[in-house]
């Protein structure tokens, strides 16, 4: 499906590294593609007993009595557990905005919120008994008013989600930043657009899944779980009101797919609960529907409007943002989405001025939580999309007005207004990375060949932003009254007796190879290869500060914490080797495993001697150093630690990945059906670590980004009802749907990275859907019909667009 | 998701199979290829008590071919009968359509007498039994029917058979004479149930008229529809630019779909009508490249 191009170019001093960026394994495929990846449902302690859920069949409903005695019958069946038992011994889930009356919690007490929601929970021998028992829960319900507009929502006398907080607006925040009045005074006119993102979300094959399994005897809440999650243990042990120290979770747990989803705090909860009141392992493995209707893993739903402002030659003067994100019944963490793209509010280009005014409101549907790129390609595809409607109104070349409008490779760091500084880009030599490999010339005489052929067609470009290097500060930016603007990452080095060596981390992985980062990254540092360095996964209790792999930002956080623990161990062995050869330690250096002077590089000693000294000779230890070779490194995020400042300008994300796509799209101007006829990325995240990891990330990215342009949607219908519930109705895009995409690698180093890389766990993702989008519309305005400005851009959507042509605009096709 | 227990019965004969359906009356269920069945079962929207596979007759499993008759058994694969030069020549529209139902691995295990059985009106093969007269062979404890197609669909999923009955074959007449077949559709991914789909079989005269037509549509309404009206305009006559568009508009005309959240009503109606004339011209292109092959 894939074609090379070029080789993923490597940093511009390659004779700087030595594994870095060099085609190697990825350590991770071989247990996946023999089916030996070990995943929690592949767990079952013995004696586990599992979980079958009671959910709402109402968008909203106050539960008026639960009859749990039939279930309690069932054979099998060992216990039904309603919300209003569990709300008496735990503390409701977190919100991270300041809603006291918004109670989140695992089962729905007093009233479900929406169709799917939990409203008991049943344990039984097996999955299949505890289903046979949910059926059995009769639960008598009263429908009330329910809400699944947002727009609707926002309205004063809409009815109320959660009657007791007063209004369905969770959070609104306004930013003017730069002198708004006199850019728009500069302008020659502004061109407003007004788009829609539907409910999508980062679909994991795997489910969300939990084990949980209370030892009573050592006063351990052990669980397993498929999570993404920063903070898991400390929210479970809140929650159950147990000490922190006494829940220990699991990282060795491979996680089939997350990008964000895989928080199941309520999973995680309820589970817990139950292990800990019957005394026996619990296991729940949320099934399809529920994922999909129950499992509050919603992604972004947002209406922009988006106001560009612009001087007659085309040059961008002042954007304004408008945001309405549907959070759902329960805002959890996602308000936090609509502060990230305050860091790249402006995308690649030189605007000197930026007004954002975003509000969440809830609304009667699932739940929303992070996904890929935490509310970036949201915005990026509704700023591309009035970049090109500026572009339709001057009559300029859509590339050609964005790279007039772009920040230059010698402005950074570049401060935009919101007062982020993006730390390096070269977006023109990218753009022209992507005219060269998609033979631009050619592309255009395709298209209109297309054209002449009866049918449509259309190019589409985006050139976006992928903000990476994720820090807390969002908290901040969403509740001023939240100060929190620390979020480490760290790892262990550990030289054995024997001199092997072993990377310990304590995070879990949704597929983003971070064991091959890890070994790459230590065997870069220490020299050694990184096929000889073991990395395992420490778990909660005996593991180290953590924010869990999000906003992409291990590569540069977890890059960092690297750094610093094999910076330590090497001057340790320095240390040792200086004393062994009669040297200073500044009379020394470290190189490739050996200690060597610096003076006279064959006066060294080897690696085994500084192993055998450092554990094993005691005698020939410099004074006072501690024995063996084990060092830890807690870093912080670069660039953070600063609040917002009273004028709204704040340090977002650290570093700036850049992608660029142009698409070829072919239409049948009969039948509305888009085929993605070329597709082509340059792309610049530093540099790269593993070529074949980035070229996975930006290829799946885009994948999912063909998902969300074209197919990908959760529906609900008038009655507050999903309409989506299972992949004959969620369509992800399979390999029929996701053409050859041809890629080349860019590399601008960031200067505030180890090796200058920088994130790319939301590639390919941040243009995908403006781009295609881009590409349906020009192939529609062309022959005079109106561009779709929501998504996903379905045929019959483009059948009507057609339709919808006067007589006088078909002529002009 | 997990299906209410049941009992799985395994016969070896038709004779045993029927034994059982009889003794566990409404209680058991027919499983042919399961594609359909066993995400009902998971969606607990079938609760039957005792399975019954048909999995072990082999004489469930064969095609056969008389002069007069093809005859499908229950039991054949989709993917079995798409490879069979059997099919394509004695039900060419049939064979046209294998490659539009779902992906190869459902193909491999779904059946032509389970997707027949379960009467789903997008399907590819209740439209071409409909358009191409098949005869749907009954057997149950009180003996052998035979329905014809046009009595056998009555609603969306519900057919003829009987509870007690098992469908054990499908009988076509084959087209004599230069003949040609097209299916096409229009889904939103490549393997997904169409939004519309239409096929068209044709047999030209020695002067290139238009013979016997036979054009079915998917997913336009509660039960397989051949598109008579279409037929009446095209038969007996050459084809025109001008003839498929009436032919186009006047299946617009009678068609009544309705909207869900992959498409409008209105959407399908018209995208019915362009299909159709798009597969009656390639059907005949396709006999007429038979009657010039033939000569
Ligand atoms: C992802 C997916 C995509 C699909 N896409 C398409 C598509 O695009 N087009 C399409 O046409 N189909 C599609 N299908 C359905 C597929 O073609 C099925 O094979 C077919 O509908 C049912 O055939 P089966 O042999 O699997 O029957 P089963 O699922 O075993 O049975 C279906 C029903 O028919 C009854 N039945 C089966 N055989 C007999 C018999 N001999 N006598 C009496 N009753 C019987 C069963 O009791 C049951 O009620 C898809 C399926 C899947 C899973």
């Amino acid at each position: 499906m894939t074609k090379k191009v070029e080789p993923v170019a490597v940093a511009k001093d390659k004779t700087l590294h030595r594994y870095l960026s060099k085609p190697a394994r990825v350590r991770e495929d071989r247990r996946f593609v023999t089916g030996n990846g070990r995943f929690v449902a592949d767990l079952t302690p013995s004696g586990t007993m599992h979980i079958g859920l009671v959910t709402s069949p109402y968008p909203h409903a106050r539960i008026v009595a639960i009859n749990v005695e039939q279930a309690l019958k069932l054979p099998g069946v060992v216990a039904v557990l309603t919300g209003a038992e569990l709300a008496k011994a735990t503390e409701p889930l977190r919100q991270y905005i300041d809603v006291p009356e918004v109670q989140w919690r695992p089962l729905a007490v007093e009233s479900t919120r929406y169709a799917g929601e939990w409203v008991a929970a049943v344990v039984a021998d097996s999955r299949a008994l505890a289903e046979d028992g949910a059926e059995l829960v009769v639960v008598d319900y009263e429908p009330l008013p329910f809400v699944m507009d947002p727009e609707r929502a926002a309205q004063d006398d809409a009815p109320l989600v959660h009657p007791s907080h007063g209004t369905n607006v969770m959070v609104k925040r306004e930013f003017v930043w730069g002198d708004v009045a006199a850019n728009r005074a500069r302008a020659h006119a502004t061109t407003k657009v007004r788009t829609r993102w539907n409910r999508n979300s980062t679909v994991p094959l795997e489910t969300f899944g939990v084990v949980a399994d209370w030892d009573q005897h050592r006063s351990v809440l052990d669980i397993w779980a498929s999570i993404q999650m920063p903070q898991f243990p400390e929210q479970i042990a809140g929650a159950l009101r147990i000490p922190t120290n006494q829940v220990r979770v699991h990282f060795d747990v491979d996680v089939g797919g997350s990008y964000g989803v895989k928080r199941g705090i309520k999973h995680g909860v309820l589970a817990g609960f139950l292990a800990r009141q019957l005394g026996v392992p619990i296991k729940l493995i949320e099934d399809r529907s529920e994922n999909m209707h129950g499992g509050d893993f919603h992604g972004p739903d947002r209406i922009f409007e988006v106001e560009l402002a612009y001087t007659a030659d085309g040059e961008f003067t002042n954007i304004r943002i408008d945001v309405l994100d549907d959070e759902g019944a329960y805002p959890g963490r996602s308000p936090l989405q609509l502060a990230k793209p305050i860091g790249a509010i402006v995308g690649p280009y030189r605007i000197p001025s930026a007004e954002y005014n975003a509000i969440a409101v809830t609304t009667n549907k699932t739940g929303q939580v992070a996904v890929r790129g935490f509310g970036q390609s949201p915005t990026n595809y509704a700023i591309e999309a009035a970049v090109d409607a500026v572009a339709r109104e001057l009559g300029m070349d859509r590339m050609e007005l964005r790279r007039k409008n772009f920040i230059q490779p010698d402005e950074f760091p570049y401060k935009i207004p919101s007062g982020t500084e993006y730390d390096s880009g070269d977006y023109p030599g990218v753009l022209d990375k992507a005219i060269e490999i998609a033979n631009l010339p050619e592309l255009l005489r395709e298209c209109e060949t297309i054209r002449a052929e009866g049918r449509l067609a259309g190019i589409g470009v985006a050139t976006c932003l992928e903000p990476g290097g994720g820090n807390a500060i969002f908290e901040n930016i969403m509740d001023p009254s939240t100060d929190k603007s620390t979020f480490p990452e760290s790892c262990r080095i550990r030289v054995d007796g024997g001199g092997a060596v072993t990377a310990i981390v304590s995070i879990s992985s949704a597929g983003q190879a971070h064991e091959t980062m890890v070994a790459t990254l230590v065997g870069e540092e220490l020299g050694i290869d990184p096929d000889r360095v073991a990395v395992v996964r420490a778990d909660s209790l005996s593991g180290f500060p953590s924010q869990s792999p999000v906003g992409s930002r291990m590569a540069i956080v977890l890059g960092r914490a690297l750094h610093g623990a094999a910076s330590e161990l090497k001057s340790k062995m320095c240390a040792i080797g200086a004393r062994a050869l009669d040297l200073t330690p500044d009379e020394v250096a470290y190189c490739d495993g050996s200690v060597a002077s610096v003076k006279d590089p064959s006066v060294s000693i080897g690696w085994d001697d500084l192993v055998g000294i450092a554990h094993r000779k005691q005698h020939l230890m410099p004074p006072g150093m501690q024995p063996g070779l084990e060092v830890m490194h807690v870093a912080h995020t670069p660039k953070s630690g600063t609040l917002t400042a009273p004028d709204g300008t704040v340090q977002l994300y650290p570093c700036f990945s850049f992608e660029v796509h142009v698409v070829l799209a072919d239409i049948d101007p009969s039948t509305g059906k888009v085929d993605l006829k070329r597709y082509f990325i340059a792309h610049d995240c530093g540099t790269v670590i593993n070529p074949d990891v980035v070229r996975g990330m930006v290829y799946g990215g885009t994948a999912h980004g063909i998902g969300v342009a074209l197919y990908e949607q959760f529906a609900f219908n008038d009655d507050g009802q999903p309409l989506t519930q299972s992949f004959m109705d969620y369509l992800l895009p399979s390999a029929h749907e996701v053409p050859v995409i041809v890629d080349a690698e860019h590399c601008t180093p960031s200067p505030y990275t180890t090796h200058g890389q920088k994130g790319v766990g939301e590639a390919g993702y941040m243009g995908a859907p403006a781009a295609i989008a881009g590409a349906v519309n020009d192939a529609l305005t062309a022959c005079g019909a109106e561009p779709i400005h929501s998504l996903p851009i379905k045929p019959s959507d483009i059948w009507r667009a057609l339709n919808a042509r006067t007589p006088n605009q078909e002529g002009s096709s | 998701m997990k299906p209410v227990d049941f009992e799985l019965h395994r016969p070896e004969t038709l004779s045993e199979a029927i034994a059982l359906l009889a003794e566990h009356g409404e209680d058991g269920k027919v499983l042919a290829g399961g594609q359909s069945l066993v995400p009902l079962l998971n969606f607990r929207l079938a609760r039957p008590e005792h399975l019954i596979d048909l999995g072990r007759i082999a004489s469930l499993t064969a095609i056969r071919r008389t002069p007069q008759r093809l005859i499908i058994g229950a039991m054949v694969t989709h993917a079995q009968a798409e490879r069979s030069v059997a099919v394509a020549q004695g039900a060419p529209l049939m064979a046209r359509a294998f490659p539009h139902i779902a992906h190869q691995a459902i193909r491999a295990r779904g059946t032509v007498g389970g997707s027949i059985a379960h009467g789903d009106p997008a399907a590819e093969m209740t439209a071409v039994a409909v358009a191409l007269e098949a005869i749907m062979v009954a057997v149950g404890p009180r003996g052998t029917r035979e329905i014809p197609a046009r009595d056998f669909f009555i609603a969306n999923l519900v057919t003829a058979l009987d509870h007690d009955e098992v469908l054990t074959e499908v009988r076509i007449v084959p087209p004599a004479g230069p003949t040609g077949a097209a299916f096409e559709e229009v889904a939103r991914r490549q393997g997904d149930f169409a939004l519309v789909g239409a096929g068209a079989q044709v047999r030209l005269a020695q002067d290139g008229t238009i013979a016997d037509i036979r054009i079915c549509l998917t997913g336009v309404s509660a039960t397989p529809h051949r598109a008579l009206e279409a037929e009446a305009v095209l038969i007996g006559h050459a084809i025109s630019p001008e003839s498929t568009q009436t032919a186009a508009d006047a299946t617009r005309d009678v068609l009544n779909p309705s909207s869900d959240l992959h498409a409008t009503a209105d959407y399908r109606r018209d995208v019915a009508g362009t299909l159709v004339s798009r597969v009656v011209k390639t059907a005949v292109q396709r006999a007429t490249f038979d009657t010039t092959s033939a000569a």
